[in-house]
């Protein structure tokens, strides 16, 4: 961008030979065509679409297709009178946060705990925390619901030998009650999420100097104190960038509703997400009403993260 | 000179990937030849004809059967591949129903849109409003083919006034599958065809009584197809307009008596501990029947490795029915396959003599023994291998007993209606709205009534929702 204002300001100085200026400008079309694969990508893939669910959400959209009729703004007046919709969006900052505050809070413990105490086990300890960011969340939910299967699944069957439960009958049903359905969702995308939160909260941890360390120790500082005046402040910006792609992604989270409860029992698990999903793919298919979802969802993350830039970065401490 | 020779790099790199990107939108070939072929050997047996001159006709069959069944799917094209030289079809995985018609959908609007699509039973009404098919009826009626070789059950449930719109593919019915070991064990005997509702609840405790008995009696899931399927078997209907047939409905009547009786036994059954609360699922019920802890299953007719993987003798019977009704007989489910119209009728006559393929005997006998769906026409009954392969898997037999004793007329010559299966645009969106009553009723404690007439509040707006598309 610089590059193309600068070359516009050298054209205006006096009298360049016509050939100069085509060279000029060619080599400014070369630029853009090195650019163009992500401008096209972006174009065809982010603006357009964005331009065209707008327009979308304006209409109402026939399931079988060929047919439109333009409603205005009323797809948007049905969702923000909708209980079914204020109720998703409940569920969506119930999902936010029980997953970003464990998995950062986990994260950093863990990261602190496979710096330093048991730092000689690592390459075993991080091979088996990463292993389930790799795992797709299809998989993931997959296992997840074997585990939570009220009649025989382990998580139970271990609670009862345990003697948390007289019997199974007695064990949470994870998935189909709507007491636990939601917590069930939270632990397995939690479990999904970790690995990728401790190995960045890892790199954080380990980039402190040590020097602080040192200084703090001469100054007499217990491990507490070191943790609370050093690591933590100096972890700060990881933990901003931990904040923001957490919440972003639990926005997103869609794999592990899907195939643990289809947004059920009732509407439970249905997220903001999982709804938007279901209205424009899933049986009777209703791209309007889809698109003026997502539409509203796009506001609320743009307001999301203008809050976290705005009172949450101020309390960031850059080294 | 180098930046020149970088430039032109780049410039084929894109080519290259453009290339790549249009290819899935591009018309397939099939179109191209189609355009091609003379039109007017178009109108009865065209395909020969097209292939004595050397065109092929290649048609694209888009299909949502995963696993083995595409494979068995794979062997019914080739087979019909090798039986003529005037048609290629190219049989395409499109993932499930949905995926399918999504693609379908997208199809329309880019161009690309297959030549037959598989598509499943609640969506026929969807199917009909692209306004893009050619009825089956229609290409019957050219070839004189007579179309009561069907099952009278799957020929209706696919018809409209004229007559039959999809051909049916894979058809099958809900079935009741018992460990037979559990019960001889207890000392229970299954009664014959189908149970009432208290019938099955004393059979029940029954079962449950015994020693070492399981934990629970029968597992299903709370998927809306047992309350479609079991409203149909007490005689109930489902819509207005006579479920549908008879014009577009306009509102729901399955939170009527019938519907409320339905309900409330399969409510029932979890809250009063029959069977567990495994919410809106498909899967966790076969492990919970295949570890024995329930003695009975609801599943769909299809399912077959449920027979496969089991260590204990699995028998079957039909559906239960509620107490103030008599067995009326099931709904078919499954899928269909539906003729995409192309514009050229030389294309859409092979694309019929495809599906006409599909429907013969022999094509039928393999997709039946091989998956598990019904043979969809009546006279494979008489042939040797059915009859064989049925001496030895009784359970097929009890499917096919089941939907073969269905009345789709009644006593005084009118049409069974509820077993001639609902007809609604916005079906699938309603059925999950009976997915949510269940969890209405079992974790915020409505009553029956109550969770179906809230059902049916959100059924009619969805209902006058869709029908404004014709005003």
């Amino acid at each position: 961008m610089s590059q193309a204002t600068h070359s516009t300001s050298v054209t205006s100085t006096p009298a360049p030979s016509a050939a100069r200026r085509r060279k000029r400008i060619l080599s400014a079309l070369e630029g853009y065509l090195y650019l163009a694969p992500t401008l096209i990508g972006l174009a065809l893939f982010v603006y357009i679409p964005i331009f065209t669910s707008f327009r979308l959400s304006l209409n109402r959209i026939a399931p079988f297709g060929n047919r439109m009729r333009f409603v205005g703004f009323e797809n948007y007046v049905n969702l923000l009178t909708d209980s079914d919709y204020w109720n998703s969006v409940r569920i969506t900052l119930l999902f936010v946060l029980g997953t970003v505050p464990t998995g950062i809070f986990l994260a950093v413990v863990l990261a602190i705990l496979l710096s330093y105490p048991v730092a000689h086990l690592k390459s075993l300890h991080r091979t088996l925390i990463f292993v389930p960011v790799i795992i797709s969340s299809a998989v993931a939910g997959v296992l997840f619901r074997w585990l939570f299967h009220p009649v025989v699944g382990y998580l139970n069957f271990w609670m009862v030998q345990a003697g948390f439960f007289d019997s199974m009958k007695d064990a949470p049903n994870w998935l189909a009650s709507k007491n636990w359905a939601l917590l069930a969702v939270i632990i397995a995308t939690t479990w999904r999420q970790l690995g990728f939160n401790v190995i960045i909260a890892l790199a954080g941890v380990q980039n402190i100097d040590e020097t602080f360390y040192d200084a703090s120790k001469v100054d007499g500082a217990g491990t507490l104190q070191r943790l609370r005046h050093i690591t933590l402040p100096l972890l700060s910006p990881t933990l901003f960038f931990l904040l923001i792609i957490n919440v972003i992604y639990s926005f997103q989270a869609f794999g592990e509703i899907h195939v643990l409860t289809e947004g059920g029992p009732g509407r439970a698990t249905t997220t903001l997400v999982y709804s938007i999903f279901y209205d424009a793919f899933v049986g009777t298919p209703q791209r309007g009403i889809a698109s003026a979802q997502a539409y509203i969802l796009a506001v609320m993350v743009v307001v999301m993260s203008y809050i976290n830039f705005a009172v949450v970065n101020r309390r960031v401490h850059y080294q | 000179m180098k930046r020149f020779a970088t430039t032109l790099t780049l410039l084929l790199i894109f080519m290259l990937v453009f290339a790549a990107c249009a290819a899935p939108v591009a018309a397939p070939e099939g179109d191209a030849a189609a355009t091609e072929a003379p039109a007017e050997e178009a109108a009865d047996a065209g395909a020969a004809d097209a292939a004595a001159d050397g065109d092929v006709i290649t048609l694209e069959f888009w299909h949502a059967m995963s696993g083995n069944l595409n494979d068995l799917v794979d062997e019914l094209v080739a087979r019909f591949n090798d039986s003529q030289d005037g048609i290629v079809v190219n049989a395409t995985y499109q993932g499930s129903y949905d995926d399918t018609y999504n693609a379908l959908l997208a199809a329309f609007d880019a161009g690309g849109a297959p030549n037959i699509v598989q598509n499943f039973d609640l969506a026929s009404q969807t199917m009909i409003d692209t306004g893009r098919l050619v009825p089956a009826w229609q290409l019957m009626e050219a070839d004189g083919y007579d179309a009561s070789v069907f099952v009278d059950a799957v020929r209706d449930y696919y018809s409209d006034e004229n007559g039959m719109v999809g051909m049916a593919f894979n058809s099958s019915t809900p079935l009741v599958y018992y460990n037979a070991d559990m019960l001889a064990a207890a000392g229970v005997e299954m009664p014959e065809g189908s149970m009432s509702f208290s019938e099955f609840k004393a059979l029940c405790d029954q079962i449950l009584a015994a020693d070492d008995a399981p934990p629970y009696c029968v597992t299903f899931g709370q998927v809306g197809w047992y309350f479609e399927e079991i409203l149909a078997n007490s005689g109930g209907l489902y819509f207005n307009e006579n479920n549908g047939r008879t014009g577009r409905p306009t509102e729901v009547v399955f939170n009527q008596e019938q519907g409320v009786e339905v309900f409330s036994f399969l409510t029932g059954l979890i809250s009063e501990g029959y069977a567990p609360n495994l919410g809106n699922t498909w899967t966790d019920t076969d492990s919970t029947f295949l570890t024995q802890q329930a003695a009975i299953i609801f599943d769909s007719t299809s399912d077959v490795s449920i027979i496969q993987n089991s260590e204990f003798q699995v028998d079957t019977t039909y559906i239960p029915h509620s107490d103030s009704s008599d067995r009326n007989g099931v709904v078919i489910g499954g899928a269909a396959l539906w003729l995409i119209d192309s514009g050229d009728e030389a294309v859409n006559n092979a694309a019929w003599q495809f599906m006409k393929f599909l429907a013969e005997p022999a094509q039928q006998i393999t997709w039946h023994t091989g998956s598990g769906y019904f043979p969809v026409r009546k006279d494979v009954q008489e042939s040797e291998e059915i009859q064989t392969f049925w001496a030895e898997n009784p359970n097929f037999q009890t499917a096919v007993d089941q939907l073969f004793t269905t009345p789709t007329t009644l006593d005084d010559g009118t049409p069974n209606y509820a077993v001639l299966g609902g007809r609604a645009g916005p079906f699938p969106a309603i059925r999950r709205l009976i997915v949510e009553a269940y969890s209405r009723v079992l974790n915020d404690g409505l009553s029956p009534q109550e969770a179906l007439d809230e059902a049916a509040e959100k059924a009619n707006d969805e209902l006058a929702n869709y029908n404004a598309f014709f005003e």
